[in-house]
């Protein structure tokens, strides 16, 4: 199971939980299957078949524009976090 | 300090950089140096007021004047999409970009460009700007972030509620733009339990980043429809997709041509310039070249945020045990602060159990931010580094030793709840510690030694590179990332190891976009990382076709053969082989060119920590502080040219004592900036600083090749707080606000505030 650190102000869609369990093999099964524990969250984080702009998500503590059939392992760490811009 | 694999022949060692005869000879072609026939030259208009309605702008009377050539307001760009887009590394909402380029409705701040001139001279141009009629309705500015929060604030867009990821935060309008937050365990139960709880307040104020070329853009467009530019630009790529979303054109009808920089750290990744140029060009027929003078730098383009955070830390068992803030940064004119990596990277080198980190992006009445040399860190580092001073105070401990009892390592989940792969923060501080600069006494009377920490993750994103032999045994690189930090030298290094060439074989140049596949900006310390990536496979595929070729030559299958030490033998007989230059010699006769390409998506970006030591004398009737000795650790992951790389970390660091010390964006109640110019706005020169002492900790990053990670944003992070904590053990005062300049230090000692 892949673990899902939830954002803090998307926790009240997730009953407050920090982090949920997940089964999945790529990014975009993984968001749905969070949906159906913590429903609407997949709209927040996904928008026009893809991560919104302005999110990243950090697999293994990699903080990428990953596209959503990204691969994940069985147990990958998983975080929604802020896209970052950079300076020099 | 060094784990890294040091069995590298060209990695590691200090080459003479491929630019340097140019740059020194005065050879080498900056965007100011452009001089094309028929050029003719614009200027901006820029309003006068920090907040005003634009109730009309009327060009006629400068469009009558002979010589002028073309006039240019926001009516001239296709109304741009409400929608936020990726442009290289950084996302933006497309209208306000073009509102930023361009002002449509509303002056936002002084030095908001209205429109533009073009004619046959600067001087004409000058004049015409003069004969633009803009009719203003004066509004009152609102120019500070805590003022901007407030609920009767003036509002700068009548219309925005405050965002966050759950969607729309505020029922009424706010000049808070967004709001995130991070949380860890359970802070409130963390504070409640520590065994003391420190709290504190501080304040930044606006810097800009100081590159010494000013922003510049020269247009021309052809009457196929296509243009091409010019610019000093951190990203061609990004300049192309923003000019393609605000002109609505193809990309493949604009070309970027990057000229050398003068700086940018962070600063030129926006656009400005560009569109202004192109449609200049467009109206008049002519090439348009457009610079911005130092005061329009100051006031046009982007600084970094000014901020205000509050914090409690508490401590418990002698570790740092929960952290509770609140950080609210100044977007400028339009949303987009830094202020999400700031809470992300302040508990970077920490291991923290309970932490609730609120962020506020607050647009104010001053120019629209950019990045700056890790946006948002330097801040947030400022802050809890000096409440991590004072508990390390307050324990009796050393503060050293106090972050090492909390260091991150891998497997430490952060704030954000990103867990870190193999990082190099302990051995840092580590380092940092065992120093002969820590190591040291400092004695004296009104001096004192600070230490601070900071993070950076650095960025991967997209990078193509192509290399092509030469048939004399040397190889051309052809990349599309602007050379800001040494990268020509340190690709063609990475090229030379892959190779088992000599550095002096590689032959690296910078191209325009319709020359190379996409690259992304060269910012968030990537390009020896992520183009490093494309070099290596470009030059693990020329090697496999070399080899291929040797096979024919050699009368030999290529699984007969390898590649060893810049030639191809075969794996039984040693004394068959040939050099590369031998078999690329001969590729006319072999199937033709030999050329290879690389690309990079980015992954396995490996982020960095630094450690600075300094030492200072502040003199309590001047306030003058001195900086007597000043040392940065930071774990480079694998330097490939140390003399970059230290030269990167001393840069950082110089820049880090100017914003301490000196640099601010200094506001007069109207909202007209009042030290636009170099003399008043104080930046360090050679006489200032001594020389910065480096120690390169090599941890390096297992996802890369070589074990890269990104260098040259890091070091800025920690001297800001580093100097506050020096200054602190020094004079007994706790300055919380910046610029610790010689008034503040003379008002505060002698309680003249």
């Amino acid at each position: 199971m892949a673990k899902v650190w939830i954002p803090a102000l998307l926790r009240p869609l997730c009953d407050d939980h920090p982090h949920m369990e997940v089964a999945a093999t790529t990014l975009k099964e993984l968001f749905l299957a969070l949906d159906e524990q913590c429903p609407g969250i997949y709209d927040r984080i996904v928008e026009n078949g893809r991560v919104r702009p302005e999110l990243a998500i950090a697999i293994n503590g990699e903080a990428e524009s990953f596209p959503l059939f990204e691969p994940i392992s069985p147990n990958a760490d998983i975080a929604i976090v802020p896209a970052i811009g950079g300076g020099a | 300090m060094t784990i890294a694999d040091r069995s590298y022949k060209v990695i590691g060692t200090r080459p003479v950089r491929p630019d340097g005869v140019e740059k020194v000879t005065g050879k080498a072609q900056y965007g100011a140096d452009i001089n094309l026939p028929g050029l003719i030259y614009g200027r901006v208009l820029r309003s006068p007021h920090a907040h005003a309605k634009i109730v009309s702008i009327d060009t006629s009377e400068a469009d009558k004047m002979p010589g002028v050539l073309a006039t240019a307001t926001y009516e001239d760009f296709p109304l741009a999409s409400d929608k936020v887009e990726e442009i290289g590394e950084s996302v933006v909402n497309l209208r306000e970009l073009s509102d930023n380029i361009l002002a449509s409705a509303k002056a936002l701040y002084r030095g908001h460009a209205v429109a533009a001139v073009a004619a046959t001279s600067t001087h004409l141009a000058e004049e015409a700007l003069k004969k633009i009629k803009v009719t203003y309705e004066v509004l009152p500015p609102v120019l500070d972030v805590k003022d901007a929060m407030r609920p009767d604030a003036p509002l700068l867009n009548e219309h925005r509620k405050t965002k966050s990821m759950a969607g729309e935060g505020s029922d009424k309008p706010s000049n808070i733009a967004s709001h995130v937050r991070f949380q860890a365990g359970d802070v409130e139960k963390g504070l409640a339990e520590s065994d003391f709880v420190l709290e504190r307040e501080f304040n930044t104020k606006m810097v800009h980043q100081g590159y010494i070329e000013p922003h510049n853009a020269t247009a021309s467009w052809n009457v196929d429809g296509t243009v091409t530019i010019w610019t000093s630009t951190q990203g061609t790529f990004s300049v192309r997709n923003q000019l393609a979303e605000i002109l609505h054109m193809p990309v493949a009808k604009i070309r970027v041509i990057p000229m050398e920089i003068g700086g940018g750290f962070g600063g030129k990744l926006p656009i400005y310039l560009d569109p202004v140029a192109a449609v200049l060009s467009r109206k008049s027929g002519h090439p348009v070249k457009v610079t911005m003078n130092r005061t329009e730098v100051f006031e046009g383009s982007g600084p970094t945020s000014g901020t205000n955070i509050k914090l409690q830390l508490g401590v418990k068992d002698g570790k740092i045990h929960a952290v509770k803030g609140t950080l609210a940064y100044e977007a400028g004119a339009f949303p987009g602060s830094p202020v999400g990596a700031g809470c992300m990277t302040m508990l970077g080198p920490y291991n923290v159990p309970n932490a609730q980190l609120d962020g506020y992006d607050v647009v104010v009445n001053k120019p629209k931010t950019a990045a700056y040399r890790a946006p948002g860190a330097p801040a947030a580092a400022f802050a809890i580094e000096q409440l991590i001073d004072e508990a390390a105070k307050k324990l009796g401990t050393d503060p050293l030793q106090f972050r090492l009892n909390s260091s991150a390592e891998e497997g430490t989940h952060q704030v954000s709840g990103a867990v870190f792969p193999r990082i190099g923060a302990r051995e840092t501080t580590q380092a940092a510690f065992d120093s002969p600069h820590y190591k040291s006494p400092i004695e004296g009377a009104n001096r004192g030694r600070g230490v601070a920490s900071g993070f950076w993750f650095n960025a991967g994103l997209q990078s193509s590179v192509v290399i092509s032999a030469n048939t004399d045994g040397s190889v051309n690189l052809i990349e599309g990332n602007t050379d800001i930090g040494g990268s020509r030298a340190s690709l063609a290094m990475q090229l030379a190891e892959t190779l088992g060439l000599s550095y002096e074989d590689i032959h690296p140049t910078v191209v325009d976009t319709d020359s190379i596949g996409h690259n992304d900006v060269t910012g968030g310390s990537r390009i020896t990382f992520a183009s490093g990536q494309a070099v290596y496979e470009a030059g693990m595929d020329l090697r496999n076709q070399v080899v291929d070729r040797a096979a024919m030559l050699l009368d030999a299958t290529a699984d007969q053969l390898e590649y060893v030490d810049g030639g191809v033998q075969s794996k039984t007989d040693p004394a068959k082989k040939m050099t590369f230059k031998e078999i690329v010699s001969q590729s006319g006769r072999t199937g033709g060119p030999l050329i290879a390409k690389g690309t990079s998506a980015g992954r396995g970006v490996g982020g960095a920590f630094g450690t600075h030591i300094v030492d200072v004398e502040v003199d309590p009737e001047t306030g003058k502080v001195e900086i007597l000795r000043y040392t940065a650790v930071q774990d480079v992951g694998t330097a490939i040219h140390p003399s970059y790389v230290e030269g990167q970390i001393q840069g950082a660091a110089v820049q880090g004592i100017g914003w301490a010390l000196n640099e601010e964006y200094f506001y007069d109640d109207t909202g007209r900036l009042v030290n636009s110019s170099y003399l008043d706005y104080r930046m360090p020169t050679t006489l200032d600083v001594p020389n910065i002492d480096t120690i390169l900790v090599e941890v390096p990053n297992p996802g890369h090749p070589f074990g890269v990670r990104g260098v040259g944003e890091v070091p800025i992070v920690p001297p800001l707080a580093a100097i506050a904590n020096a200054i602190a053990e020094a004079t007994g005062h706790r300055f919380t606000e910046l610029p610790m300049s010689p008034r503040r230090l003379v008002e505060t000692l002698n309680n003249l505030g």
